[in-house]
C-alpha cells in the first residue's frame, strides 16, 4: 500500500542523503527502515511523513502520489524520537489534541471516548492526569504511540522509539509495540540502528547505508544471506569474521591456512570463481573447535557472557572470534584446532558482492 | 586582609546602594512635604505631616488624570500590537521553511543598528502628512512591532524542538491552532517579558510624544510631567509629587514582576 | 485528499505571518532612512521643500554650534561609558561575591533602569539646586566649597555626566551578573585550590571570561551615550543646558527640525550622526579583535 518509486533526496549544502531508493510495502506489514547514522533511514520516514520534499522521485499510498499532500492529509501517525509531547498538557489532553483540532474536530465528549478506548490498548490510563515532565522514558513512549493511533490512521512512523530507554526496557517495550501493531492491524514503519530489535520484532528489513538499500528481506533472511559485506558484517552480534584470502586454482589461501576449494558447496555460489584476491566471512558461531580442522590458534582471551563463551584468537595477525557453550572450557592461553561450518561461509569479491 | 577587602567592599556597595534608592524615596518624601519644607537650608529628609494637598493641586493645574489614561490606552494597544506581531513574524522565521528567509534574517539583524533617531523625524514627517498629529494613532503606529522583540522570539523559539510543530501538523492542528495551543503556552515567559518590557519603555517614552502631540487632550505622563515642571516653575514640592505619580505604576509593576524582568533583560541584553 | 500543494520546504503561507510586521518595518523603519536621506539635500520647509545640493553640509560643517554639539556629545560618550563601567563591573563583583541576598540588590540597582528619566531629572535638579539642594548642603558640611551644579556653563557637562552615570549603572550591572553566573564555578574551584588570591583570581580567569560581555556592554553603551537626548532635558528643564553648554548631537537635531524649521540640515545632521555612531562601532569591533587575538 506504500510505493517508494525512484525517491532521491539532496540537502542545500548537496548532501545526497537518498540516492535512488523503491521498495514496497504491503497493508499491515511491520517494517524496518534499518542502517547506521547517516545511512538515510530518518531522511525516508520524514519523507514519507511529508516533513521533507523530494528531490525527484515518488511516493504513493494506495497508488496515489501524496508528495504534494500534508502531513495531516496522509492519514498517517508519528512517533518521535523525543517524543514531542506537549509539556504543558497532561497525558489525557495530549492524546485528545488530535481529536480536537483541524478540519475533523470533534465535540470533547466523544473524544475523551476515543482517547480512553486506545488509553486502555495501550494501559496508560492510570497516567491521565499527569504531566508528561513527571512520566518515565517508557511511559512517555507509550503515551506518544497512544497519541499516533487516537486518529486511527492507515500507517504507523516509528523514528528510533526505542534509542531513549534503558537496555532491559528496550528489550521489553519493543516486544510490546509488536503485539500493539499487530492487534490494531495498522501498517508500520519504524526506523532503528539497533540491529537485532530490527532481527527480533520485524516482518521485513529495508537496510540502508550511504542513501541506497543494501537489502530488502526478512530478517532471517538477512542474517543467513547476506547480499553483500556490508550487510554482513552490519547484522549478527558480534560481528562477521572475516580475513582477507586469495583463489588460486582449487585453493583458498590465507596465510595461515589452505583450503580445498572442493570443500565448498557447489550449489551455494552465486557466480562463478575465478583466480584472485576475495574476502571470507564466517560467523562467529560457525567457527568451532574441532580435533582436527584447518585453522589453528593459540586463544588470547576468553569473554564469559552467561551462557556462552567467546574465544578471541589471531590467524596470521587477523584477530578472530568464536562462540562456544560456556561449559567448555578452553582456557586463555591454550593453542587450539578450529574447524569452519563451510555450508555457512561467504565470500565476497572485493567490493563487497555475495560470490559464495 | 581579606576581612578588609570584604569590609570595604560592602560599605562601598552600601553607599551607591543607598545614592541609587535615596532619589526614589526622596521622590516620594518631597512630594508631601511643603513648599517651605521642600526648599528649605538644611534640607528636610521627613515632612512634618504628610502634605496630600499637593496631590490635590497637581490634578488640578494639570489634568495628570487624563494623562495617565492616554499613558495606558497607548501602552498597552501598543505592548499587545508588538507582542502579536512580534510572535506570528518569529513563528514565521523559527518554524516554517521558505525561500528567501536568510534575506529577511539579515535584513533585520542590519535593521537593528538604525538607531531610532535618525528615523524619527521623518516618521514625523510622514505622520505629519497624513494628518495625524495629535492623535492616539500617532502615537502607536510606528511601534506596532519591533524588530528587536522579532529578533528575540525567533532566537527563543528557535530553543524550543521543531518536533512539536511536526507533531502538531501530523495531528492535525492548523498554523493558527498550533500557535494558540502550543506555542503561546510554551513560550510564556519570553512573552511575558516581552510584553512587561514593551509596557514599561512605552510608558516611559518621550522624544516622539514631544514630537506628534501638543495637544493636553493626547499628552502622555513623560510629556505632560515635563510640561508641567516648566509651567510650575519654583514649585518643587508639586513637582516631586507630580514626578512620584509617573513612577508609581511602573515601580508597582517592576516590583511584582521583577523577576520577569530582570530576567528576561539578563538573558538577552534587551534594550528597552 | 486535502490541498494539494504542499512543499515542506517552501511555505508561501509564512509570508503572511510576517506581513503585519514587514509593513511596519517598511513604512516606519526602511523608508524614513531613505527619506532622510534624499533630505538632507533639500532645503526649505518640510511643506515646500527645494534641491539644494551639498549646502546643508556645508552649512553643518560652517556651524560652531554643530561641533560644539558634537564635542560636547563625544566627551560625554567617552567619560560616561568607561567610568559607568567599570563602577558597575565592581558593583556586581560585591554583589556576587560578597553577599547573600543577591536578587535583593539586584532588585535595587536595576530601579533606575525601569523609571522615567524626566522624574529622575526631576528629583536630580533638585539634589543640585545651588541654594537647597541636598548635594550642596551635604559639601558645606563636610567643609567642601558649595558648587553651581546646574546654572554654571562650565559645570553643565560635568554635572551631566554624574546623571549620566546614575543612569547607566542599572543595566550594565544585571547584564555583568549575568555574565558572571555563566562562568563555570569549576575554573574557581581550581584557582582556589592553586592558592590564588582574589584579585589574581579576577584578573586571570573572571575578567577574560567577561570579555564578551564587557564588549557587548561597551558597544550598547557608547552607542546610546552618542544618542543623548532625554537625559540633557530632563536635567535642564528642556534646555540643552544654560547657554547651550550642553548641547548635544541630538538635541541640535532636534533643534533644527522642530524649533527653527529646517528640516533639511536636520536630516544632515541626523545622517552625520548615524554614520559616527557606525564608524565608532566598526573601530571599537576592529580594535577589540585585536586585543583578542593578542591574548
Amino acid at each position: 500500500m506504500i510505493e517508494v518509486i525512484g525517491l532521491q533526496k539532496t540537502f542545500d549544502n548537496g548532501f545526497e542523503a537518498l540516492k535512488q531508493v523503491d521498495f514496497a510495502i504491503e497493508r499491515g506489514e511491520l517494517v524496518c527502515l534499518l542502517g547506521p547514522s547517516g545511512c538515510g533511514k530518518s531522511t525516508m520516514l520524514n519523507l514519507i511523513a511529508g516533513l521533507l520534499q523530494p528531490t525527484d522521485g515518488d511516493i504513493r499510498f494506495n497508488g496515489q502520489s501524496v508528495i504534494k499532500t500534508e502531513p495531516k492529509d496522509r492519514n498517517i501517525g508519528f512517533v518521535f524520537q523525543n517524543y514531542a509531547l506537549y509539556p504543558h498538557m497532561t497525558v489525557l489532553e495530549n492524546i485528545m489534541f488530535p481529536l480536537l483540532v483541524g478540519d475533523n474536530k470533534k465535540k470533547k465528549a466523544e473524544a475523551k471516548v476515543i482517547a480512553e478506548k486506545y488509553m486502555d490498548l495501550t494501559n496508560i490510563k492510570e497516567l491521565q492526569n499527569k504531566k508528561p515532565g513527571t512520566l518515565s522514558g517508557g511511559q512517555q513512549q507509550r503515551v506518544a504511540i497512544t497519541r499516533a493511533l487516537v486518529q486511527e490512521p492507515e500507517v504507523l512512523l516509528l523514528d528510533e522509539p526505542l534509542s531513549n530507554l534503558d537496555a532491559r526496557l528496550r528489550l521489553k517495550i519493543r516486544e510490546e509495540i509488536r503485539r500493539l501493531v499487530k492487534e490494531v492491524g495498522i501498517t508500520t514503519i519504524f526506523v532503528t540502528h539497533d540491529q537485532e530489535e530490527a532481527l527480533s520484532i520485524s516482518d521485513k528489513i529495508i537496510l540502508l547505508e550511504d542513501g541506497k538499500i543494501q537489502q530488502e528481506d526478512d530478517p532471517q533472511n538477512l542474517y543467513l544471506e547476506p547480499e553483500n559485506l556490508f550487510v554482513a558484517k552490519f547484522i549478527g552480534n558480534p560481528i562477521i569474521n572475516f580475513l582477507p584470502i586469495e583463489v588460486i586454482d582449487d585453493r583458498v589461501k590465507h596465510a595461515s591456512f589452505d583450503l580445498p576449494l572442493s570443500h565448498f558447496i557447489e550449489e551455494r555460489f552465486k557466480k562463478s570463481i575465478t583466480n584472485g584476491k576475495y574476502y571470507l566471512g564466517i560467523r562467529p558461531e560457525d567457527i568451532f573447535p574441532s580435533d582436527n580442522g584447518p585453522l589453528k590458534g593459540k586463544i588470547q582471551s576468553v569473554e564469559l557472557i552467561g551462557r556462552e563463551r567467546i574465544l578471541h584468537f589471531e590467524l596470521a595477525g587477523e584477530r578472530v572470534k568464536s562462540i562456544v557453550r560456556v561449559e567448555n572450557e578452553i582456557t586463555e592461553g591454550t593453542e587450539v584446532t578450529f574447524n569452519l561450518a563451510y555450508p555457512k561461509v561467504f565470500l565476497f569479491s572485493l567490493d563487497g558482492e555475495r560470490i559464495y | 586582609m581579606k576581612k578588609i577587602v570584604t569590609l570595604f567592599s560592602l560599605l562601598f556597595l552600601t553607599l551607591l546602594g543607598i545614592i541609587t534608592v535615596f532619589p526614589f524615596i526622596y521622590m516620594i518624601l518631597g512630594g508631601l512635604m511643603t513648599y517651605r519644607e521642600a526648599t528649605s537650608i538644611p534640607p528636610t529628609v521627613i515632612p512634618d505631616s504628610f502634605q496630600w494637598v499637593n496631590y490635590f493641586a497637581v490634578f488640578e493645574k494639570a489634568p495628570f488624570i487624563q494623562y495617565f489614561i492616554n499613558t495606558s490606552f497607548v501602552s498597552l494597544v501598543t505592548t499587545l500590537a508588538t507582542v502579536i506581531t512580534s510572535l506570528l513574524a518569529a513563528f514565521a522565521l523559527a518554524t516554517l521553511e521558505f525561500r528567501y528567509k536568510k534575506v529577511v534574517m539579515v535584513g533585520l539583524i542590519s535593521l537593528l543598528m538604525i538607531p531610532y533617531e535618525s528615523i524619527i523625524f521623518t516618521n514625523y514627517n510622514t505622520i505629519a502628512r497624513l494628518g495625524l498629529l495629535n492623535s492616539y494613532t500617532a502615537l502607536i503606529l510606528p511601534f506596532l512591532t519591533s524588530i528587536f522583540y522579532i529578533y528575540y522570539l525567533t532566537n527563543y523559539l528557535k530553543s524550543i524542538s521543531r518536533s512539536f510543530y511536526q507533531a502538531a501538523k501530523i495531528d492535525g492542528a492548523s498554523d493558527m491552532e498550533y500557535i494558540k495551543k502550543i506555542l503561546v503556552p510554551m513560550s510564556k515567559p519570553a512573552l511575558v517579558t516581552v510584553g512587561i518590557l514593551t509596557f514599561i519603555s512605552s510608558w516611559n517614552s518621550f522624544l516622539w510624544p514631544l514630537l506628534v502631540t501638543n495637544d493636553k487632550r493626547f499628552r502622555l505622563l513623560n510629556n505632560g510631567l515635563s510640561a508641567f515642571t516648566s509651567e510650575s516653575g519654583s514649585d518643587v514640592h508639586l513637582q516631586l509629587a507630580a514626578a512620584t505619580l509617573t513612577v508609581l505604576p511602573i515601580v508597582l509593576i517592576y516590583f511584582i514582576f521583577r523577576k520577569e524582568i530582570i530576567q528576561g533583560v539578563a538573558k538577552n541584553g534587551i534594550k528597552g | 485528499m486535502g490541498k494539494k500543494n504542499y512543499n515542506s520546504e517552501n511555505q508561501l503561507k509564512a509570508w503572511y505571518f510576517l506581513l503585519p510586521a514587514l509593513l511596519a518595518i517598511f513604512v516606519f523603519n526602511i523608508y524614513p532612512l531613505f527619506r532622510a536621506f534624499f533630505m538632507s539635500f533639500q532645503k526649505g520647509t518640510l511643506i515646500n521643500p527645494r534641491f539644494a545640493g551639498v549646502e546643508n553640509y556645508q552649512r553643518l560643517f560652517s556651524d560652531p554650534v554643530f561641533f560644539r554639539a558634537l564635542k560636547n556629545t563625544a566627551f560625554y560618550s567617552f567619560t560616561v561609558v568607561p567610568i559607568a563601567l567599570i563602577l558597575s563591573l565592581a558593583i556586581a563583583w560585591v554583589i556576587f561575591e560578597k553577599v547573600k541576598y543577591k536578587s535583593f540588590f539586584e532588585a535595587i540597582f536595576f530601579m533606575p533602569y525601569v523609571t522615567s528619566t524626566i522624574a529622575i531629572g526631576i528629583v536630580f535638579r533638585y539634589f543640585f539646586n545651588g541654594s537647597y539642594g541636598l548635594i550642596n548642603y551635604l559639601l558645606e558640611f563636610v567643609g567642601l566649597p558649595r558648587v553651581n551644579w546646574l546654572d554654571s556653563v562650565s559645570m553643565s557637562m560635568p554635572t551631566l555626566i554624574l546623571f549620566g552615570i546614575w543612569t547607566s549603572l542599572a543595566f550594565n550591572i544585571i547584564i555583568l551578573l549575568a555574565g558572571f553566573r555563566n562562568i563555570d564555578k569549576e575554573h574557581y574551584k581550581i584557582a582556589k585550590m592553586f592558592g590564588a588570591n582574589e584579585w589574581e583570581i579576577f584578573l586571570q580567569i573572571t575578567l577574560p571570561q567577561l570579555l564578551p560581555t564587557l564588549t557587548f556592554l561597551l558597544t550598547v553603551n557608547l552607542i546610546g551615550a552618542f544618542k543623548i537626548y532625554t537625559q540633557v532635558y530632563a536635567l535642564f528643564g528642556g534646555q540643552a543646558g544654560i547657554a547651550k553648554s550642553a548641547m548635544t548631537a541630538v538635541f541640535y537635531i532636534y533643534d533644527k527640525f522642530h524649533v527653527v524649521g529646517r528640516p533639511g540640515l536636520a536630516m544632515a545632521a541626523t545622517l552625520v550622526l548615524f554614520l559616527l555612531i557606525l564608524s565608532i562601532t566598526f573601530f571599537q569591533q576592529l580594535i577589540l579583535k585585536k586585543v583578542g587575538r593578542q591574548r
